[in-house]
């Protein structure tokens, strides 16, 4: 031992001390390993979730709600493609600089940096990414098998609903059909044609798994239903001008019975009107969720009720204005349909609730007319929290005439007029409803009979985000958008985002005219 | 013999023996000038001290003719005098002016400053008393060469952006605080005047010791603490002071802006409002800047009383500190009350104990800050002159032209009731054990707890003018009030145990070994809870059960979160001939932040000196003391978040199903997991000198770094086809290399005595890594454009701003024509936007760098006089070579105010080229990020004028007296600055990727006010 002590009694003295260090040191030693292990305290992990079947509808529910996603981070909403994109409507807002990418998607500048765009992917590979997790990790809990079919089944929807979405969008994509490891990251594109096939084997597969809606309980409305898988897939087939299986399987969807047309239009864009006897796939929105601006508006309610509200008194911000042209759609019968009442304000007419359309009241701009489908009273606002992004209205996606329409186009291409008429003036019936001298059943044929069924569907289905898709995939593009700066070779797709490109090395490749 | 006996015979020696050593000494001990040093301590190796009195006075008692009397004093050279046959010694201490010889607190011990081989700064309590503030990092800003202090805002009680030696990493780049040995977050707890002075470890080396916590920089920070053995002193500190805005920014009148509103609207093909047909009828209007600022008072008071005996030394004070916003008053209010006990006792010879314990009760109202959407700064810069503050009947007016976020801000003041009350404790226990000579250990427990609540009430009410028609637009109305109140706890305890063997082996060597432990528990909680509609709208009512249905609209959550560390480290210091320095550390620190497969980092360090002075060889008088250092070390950044190694599988991604749509849980894990992640490392090297002259009179302090940081923490975007979110990586990495210098001068000249000083630092940042691929980082998004203003890339930067470049006005359509296409609107009074790479095109590729949010340098001038009982103190502070965004107007509205300047736009030919047409539209995007809105943010700012005066010392004595000083001081004078914003003093307030971004700062209040400090 050193020689650190003077005599015996120092070294007693240091002996307690000795001993008392030693013993805090053993103290602090006795901190086992467990002490760096800290797991989450909120949430699980993934090493200790997918084991019940709750853990299984809870994973299928987080696959539902990119369906709601509207910003990710720039807004990509349904109508912008559908109807600010075509000869139905203008972007609106309160000037050029008000959400100017969308501008550039409405006079086709748009490029490959139009963050429009890149939301659009974003949001439906996180779809699909969501729908793979179910497919890959729900098969092995042990659990109810009739509903982890259904689970199943709702995932396959929700993944070609967002195929779909990008293969109409962008053309042939990396086709991303589970979870991607890291080894992957850099995924080409598919051709369109492997996207479409990838659709179409996952509606099959949830068309045979899911159940009818009248199967569903009630508290499941909403859920994807076998009618609904069918739907997707028609439009799937239509779009690939396979007439003779889309008329049959339209035949199919009709006779199941599970869908009538509503008796009254107007109803069917009313918050009473929402998931009625025509709806086969509706996103749901609410409007009491809570939460706030975010990137995928991170609540339940929509954007668009407040996008498309007038600004001024109506508290809105003027988006997705409809055109003359498209309004002139409506009387181009000679008549006017009564459906133009359910699809745009125009100036005079009482917005609901929110006092009468003038244009001081709307803040003074110029526009003549506003859009109504999202059209929502005062009364029918967020009952707390922020309304703006707390919308109510849910998105009709996919309305039984639609599926009526594409039964008759079909049926047109397969030389089946008298079958498509029969559709067409089924629609046409209830739209003129007691009303005398609008609407007369429709008895041309030839060339004349698909104009007829192709006006049916922009009045129809007019701001329901149909437009831009109907004008591409009857080849009418160039014609009726032309003068909009519609170029078929460049536009017919959108750009690639520009960060996919550079974040895949260029994996990607852009479409050409970008 | 018996026992008894025995104890008597040793006794009777014992007393025998001290008797015949006892030597009573008394004397004075003064200055150089020969005032008399009051409170000097007079210590005797072996016996008890004693401390001067009122004269200079002392008497102790010393054991033999052999002892030695040191003589100490702060700043004066220590002296050591051996008793000898002398009976009265009579001292004069010279004034130290190198401060070499003060003692330095680093890691886990202290070290004599002229032995240190790191880079270590310090701020002394004289320095933090000199500019009175609210909070400790106020007081650092300006004083350090290398520490660079910017305040997030001005609102009271606001945290600052601190950085050591530059900008270490794009995440968290705060240094760790440690208060008295105890690690803490944020600084706004602690009351300024309990300070004793604060130490900076700037170089790796010197912050090894802290290990994976040290890449920032460490901050350590000592509380005031008595003396032995002197007489116990009562202080009373106190100061009022007004605060007011320094600045306003000239906007448009009412007049202006209606001629303006008819030309944009003419530009747009619109018709003129009606109401504004006759400009000049409306007048002056609104000014909406005075309408939200007006003076505010700052007030603090303290009482502190401070003392020590044979065994023991205390501290307890007491402070209330009030403090209002020049915006909204008391709605950003700032009250603190601190109390703090700290004491030491010599239980045996071998074992002292002590404790060190602050409480604090901090009480804040917020007003929304920093962002260009809620905040008054922002609605009063874009409000129309037009619009009343109230109507006629003396409610708030609304706006008829505006909507959404530019509400009537004097009304939204109003509206907001957001209060943060936290009560904190932080404190040690400690104990220290010496077992042998040089050798001593010490353990000690500490704790941090804050218990915080904050609660928000959100009013009913309505501007409209007709409640019928409910005409007011969104932001002005509030038709279902709301409240939410929220409970978060934070828990942090410590224990450390050092060991510390300190000895000199003859005259050669001096070794320090110290090794410790460390354990260290943190834990967050959270719970809260919120609900709508409350019938009273009183926010003194706003509990969230007083509601008419108490369960309806009730909302609760909660949650929590903790990490742990534990750690080993050692270091080495050792001394040869008291010229050569060297010194070795090494800290092991293992972390739950880390992931499994990283759990435990490695911090080593090495460190040498020179004293190149103390050499035979050296010969310079003038330069009397030098000494070269260089040291190298690696640091962690262990702020990387709590479980950012795995993926949590989140709930609430939630749909809703059913006819009454009821929210139904959804759940899937949001992030790639990567078990990988471990700290962030920086590597520093520093190569410095230090040195005095003139006897001391001059001192230069200067070093060179590099700091590199590697394995930064970025979550490298992955291809969106993913689907979730990119992992967090160690993948990035960040070059910061410096210069820093200080120089200090002191002088006496007969009753006149002078210091003057300066501190200057340069820094450059570089990205050198964004990991495989370096895609650029674009953040800072700002609304006005609806685009992100800087961009983060390899070779620049963290955070530089990019964007177009302006090349002025079209004049002529042919000069639209004949320029590459930009938009086919844009017309002549266009801004012309610089086709960068010449496709005739202008578009995202044309974009480029366009300015840097740090600074070029940085620097603080200090200078002192004194003279027959005045002090002058004067200090300024400034920063050069940066550029700030300015993004407070809000361009994508039309209706929006703005500053005068825009009165010189292009209205012709020839009319301006610089500032564009106003038009509703803007179809050429002329509100684009560009360098139209890139500033010089330099500025150079009188942070602080104060002139005091103290009573003489012969008065004082006569009222019994220590000390009796009154003062006035003035902060915030004058700044000088070509920022035409509110304030060029802007952190980083949304982290380090959108700094220098001018989303509405409030701005810094010029404070006036006037104190005393008494102490008897």
């Amino acid at each position: 031992m050193l020689n650190l002590f003077k005599n015996k009694n120092d070294m007693k003295h240091s002996i307690i001390r000795f001993l008392l260090v030693a013993g805090v040191l053993a103290t602090s030693a006795a901190c086992n390993k467990d002490f760096l292990d800290r797991k989450p305290l909120v949430g699980a992990t993934e090493e200790n979730f997918y084991r019940t079947e709750a853990d299984a509808i809870a994973a299928i529910n987080a696959a539902y709600a990119p369906l709601q996603f509207e910003l990710s981070p720039a807004g990509h909403f349904r109508w912008i493609w559908g109807d600010v994109m075509s000869d139905d409507a203008i972007k609106g807002g309160s000037g050029d600089n008000d959400a100017i990418e969308m501008l550039q998607l409405e006079t086709f500048t748009a490029q490959a940096n139009n963050e429009n765009v890149e939301s659009e992917w974003s949001a439906d590979y996180e779809g699909i990414y969501r729908a793979n997790v179910v497919l890959e990790r729900i098969p092995n809990i042990q659990m109810n098998e009739q509903l982890k079919a259904r689970i199943l089944g709702e995932a396959r929807f929700i993944r070609a609903w967002f195929f779909y979405n990008l293969v109409t969008l962008y053309g042939g994509v990396p086709l991303a059909d589970h979870v991607l490891a890291p080894s992957e990251y850099n995924l080409p594109r598919a051709s369109e044609s492997e996207v479409w096939t990838l659709v179409e084997t996952d509606l099959r597969e949830a068309a045979a798994a899911l159940p009818l809606r009248s199967e569903y309980a009630v508290s499941d409305l909403g859920r994807i239903t076998k009618g609904a898988a069918q739907s997707l897939l028609l439009k799937t087939l239509v779009w690939q001008q396979r007439w003779s299986e889309a008329q049959t399987l339209a035949e199919e969807i009709v006779n199941s019975n599970q869908y009538q047309l509503e008796p009254n239009y107007a109803k069917i864009f009313t918050q009473e009107g929402e998931n009625g006897p025509e709806s086969i796939f509706e996103i749901q929105y609410m409007n009491a969720s809570g939460g706030n601006w975010g990137k995928n508006n991170a609540n339940e309610g929509t954007f668009s009720n407040v996008f498309q509200r007038a600004r001024g008194q109506f508290e809105g911000y003027g988006f997705n204005i409809p055109t003359e042209n498209f309004v002139q759609e409506f009387f181009k019968e000679g008549f006017e349909d009564p459906r133009l009442k359910s699809t745009v304000f125009r100036v005079g007419e009482p917005m609901g609730d929110r006092g009468t359309f003038t244009k001081e009241a709307t803040g003074g701009f110029s526009y003549d007319y506003y859009p109504k489908k999202f059209f929502s009273n005062k009364s029918e606002e967020a009952p707390f929290g922020d309304p703006n992004p707390n919308g109510g209205s849910n998105d009709r996606v996919i309305r039984f005439s639609d599926v009526l329409l594409l039964h008759a186009e079909a049926a047109y291409h397969n030389g089946n007029e008298a079958a498509a008429r029969q559709s067409l003036n089924r629609v046409r019936a209830r739209a003129r409803g007691t009303l005398p001298n609008v609407l007369p059943d429709v008895t041309a044929t030839g060339a004349a009979l698909l104009d007829a069924i192709y006006h049916e569907r922009r009045v129809e289905l007019g701001l329901e985000g149909h437009r831009f898709f109907d004008l591409l995939r009857t080849g009418r593009a160039a014609q009726v958008l032309g003068p909009l700066g519609f170029n078929e070779s460049v536009h017919k797709y959108l750009p690639i985002p520009l960060s996919q490109i550079q974040a895949t090395n260029g994996a990607i490749v852009q479409n050409s005219g970008y | 013999m018996n026992i008894k006996l025995t104890y008597i015979l040793v006794g009777l020696f014992m007393l025998a023996s001290v008797a015949q050593a006892q030597i009573n000494v008394s004397g004075r001990v003064t200055g150089a000038d020969g005032e008399a040093l009051i409170g000097a301590t007079v210590a005797v190796p072996g016996a008890k001290g004693a401390v001067t009195d009122l004269d200079g006075h002392y008497q102790v008692s010393a054991p033999s003719a052999e002892s030695e009397l040191v003589f100490s004093y702060i700043g004066m050279r220590t002296l050591t005098e051996k008793v000898g046959d002398r009976r009265v010694i009579d001292v004069v201490l010279e004034e130290n002016n190198a401060l070499i010889d003060e003692v330095v607190v680093v890691g886990y011990g202290s070290q004599k400053r002229s032995n240190i081989s790191g880079s270590v700064a310090t701020v002394t309590a004289a320095e933090i008393a000199e500019t009175p503030v609210l909070r400790i990092e106020q007081a650092l800003q300006g004083r350090t060469a290398g520490v660079q202090v910017t305040q997030n805002s001005g609102a009271p009680g606001s945290p600052l952006t601190v950085r050591i030696r530059g900008t270490g990493t794009i995440n968290n780049s705060d240094p760790l605080y440690i208060v008295d040995g105890v690690p803490v977050d944020g600084l706004d707890f602690l009351n300024p005047n309990d300070i004793e002075t604060i130490n900076v470890l700037k170089d790796a080396a010197s912050a090894a010791i802290y290990g994976s916590r040290g890449a920032n920089g460490v901050v350590l920070i000592t509380t005031r603490t008595g003396k032995k053995n002197q007489d116990g002193k009562i202080a009373y500190d106190a100061y009022f002071g007004m605060q007011s805005a320094w600045k306003k920014i000239n906007l448009l009148n009412a007049r202006e802006y209606a001629i303006l509103s008819n030309e944009a609207r003419v530009s747009a093909g619109q018709v003129p409002l009606p109401e504004f047909a006759y400009p000049d009828q409306l007048g002056k209007g609104t000014d909406w800047l005075d309408a939200i600022f007006s003076d505010a008072p700052m007030t603090s008071h303290q009482l502190s009383l401070t003392g020590g005996g044979d065994n023991s030394t205390y501290t307890i004070s007491g402070n209330y500190f009030d403090q209002d916003g020049i915006v909204g008053g008391n709605k950003s209010g700032f009250k603190r009350y601190t109390a703090r006990i700290n004491g030491t006792h010599t239980v045996k010879k071998w074992l002292t104990m002590g404790t060190n314990l602050g409480l604090t009760n901090l009480s804040r109202r917020f007003l929304p800050e920093n962002n260009e959407f809620t905040t008054p700064l922002v609605r009063a810069l874009n409000m129309d002159p037009v619009t009343p503050v109230r109507k006629s009947d003396g409610t708030y007016a609304y706006s008829r032209y505006s909507d959404t976020d530019i509400v009537n801000p004097v009304n939204a003041i109003e509206q907001t009731h957001d209060r943060w009350n936290s009560k904190r404790i932080v404190g040690a226990l400690f104990g220290e054990l010496s077992l042998a000579p040089g050798l001593r250990f010490r353990s000690s427990y500490s704790v941090d707890a804050t218990f915080a609540t904050r609660n928000i009430f959100y009013p009913r009410f309505d501007l409209s003018s007709d409640p019928v028609l409910s005409d007011a637009p969104a932001g002005e109305k509030n038709l279902i009030n709301s409240v939410v109140l929220q409970h978060n706890t934070w828990r942090t305890w410590q224990w450390e145990n050092v060991l510390t063997w300190d000895r000199h082996f003859g005259d050669t060597h001096h070794l320090t070994l110290t090794g410790g432990t460390t354990a260290l528990e943190n834990r967050f909680e959270y719970s809260g809870g919120a609900n709508t509609n409350l019938p009273s709208n009183d926010p003194d009512d706003a509990y969230i059960s007083n509601t008419i249905d108490p369960i309806a609209s009730q909302s609760a959550y909660g949650g929590a979160d903790e990490s742990s560390l534990l750690s080993v480290f050692g270091r080495a210091n050792y001394e040869l001939k008291e010229k050569y320095l060297f010194s070795a550390a090494l800290r092991a620190d293992g972390s739950s932040r880390f992931g499994p497969n990283n759990r435990y980092g490695y911090f080593p360090s090495v460190s040498a000196g020179w004293i190149i002075s103390e050499e035979s060889f050296w010969k310079s008088k003038a330069l009397e003391y030098l000494k070269i250092r260089a040291s190298w070390g690696q640091n962690g950044n262990d702020r990387i978040g709590n479980y950012g190694f795995t993926s949590v599988v989140l709930s609430g991604q939630n749909y809703t199903f059913g006819p009454t749509q009821i929210i139904t849980n959804g759940s899937v894990p949001l992030t790639v997991a990567n078990p990988d992640l471990r700290w962030e490392t920086i590597s520093q090297t520093d190569l410095g000198f230090d040195a005095t002259f003139l006897n001391g009179r001059l001192t230069w302090t200067s070093d060179f770094y590099i700091k590199n940081t590697s394995g930064m923490l970025y979550a490298a975007p992955i291809p969106l086809t993913v689907g979730a979110n990119p992992p967090v990586r160690n993948i990035a990495s960040v070059k910061n290399t410096g210069w820093e210098t200080d120089l200090q001068y002191r002088q006496r000249a007969g009753a006149f005595k002078y210091s003057i000083g300066g501190n200057f630092s340069m820094v450059r940042n570089e990205v050198t890594s964004l990991g495989e691929g370096g895609e650029p980082v674009f953040a800072g998004r700002v609304q006005s454009a609806n685009a992100s203003v800087t961009k983060t890339e390899v070779g620049q930067p963290i955070g530089a701003f990019y964007g177009y470049v302006t090349d002025g006005i079209f004049q002529t359509r042919e000069e639209v024509a004949a320029h590459a296409f930009q938009n086919e609107n844009t017309a002549p009074g266009d801004i012309r936007f610089k086709d960068l790479n010449g496709d005739g095109v202008v578009n995202t590729d044309d974009q480029t760098y366009i300015g840097n949010p740090i600074p070029d340098f940085t620097y603080g001038i200090n200078a002192d006089v004194e003279w027959k009982g005045f002090d002058l103190g004067i200090f300024l502070q400034g920063a050069s070579g940066n550029e700030i965004y300015n993004a407070t107007i809000r361009y994508d509205f039309t209706y929006v105010n703005r500053p005068v300047s825009v009165l010189n736009r292009w209205t012709g030919p020839g009319t301006s080229n610089n500032e564009p047409r106003v038009s509703l539209s803007d179809p050429n995007q002329n509100a684009r990020v560009s360098n139209r809105f890139v500033e010089d943010g330099s500025y150079l700012r009188l942070k602080n004028v104060q002139l005091g005066y103290s009573l003489p010392k012969s008065v004082l004595k006569r009222i019994g007296f220590e000390k009796f000083r009154v003062y006035a001081s003035a902060q915030n004078l004058f700044t000088f600055t070509k920022y035409s914003g509110m304030d060029p003093e802007i952190g980083a307030y949304g982290g380090a990727l959108e700094a220098g971004i001018d989303r509405g700062f409030y701005p810094q209040a010029r404070v006036l006010l006037g104190g005393i400090n008494v102490v008897f």
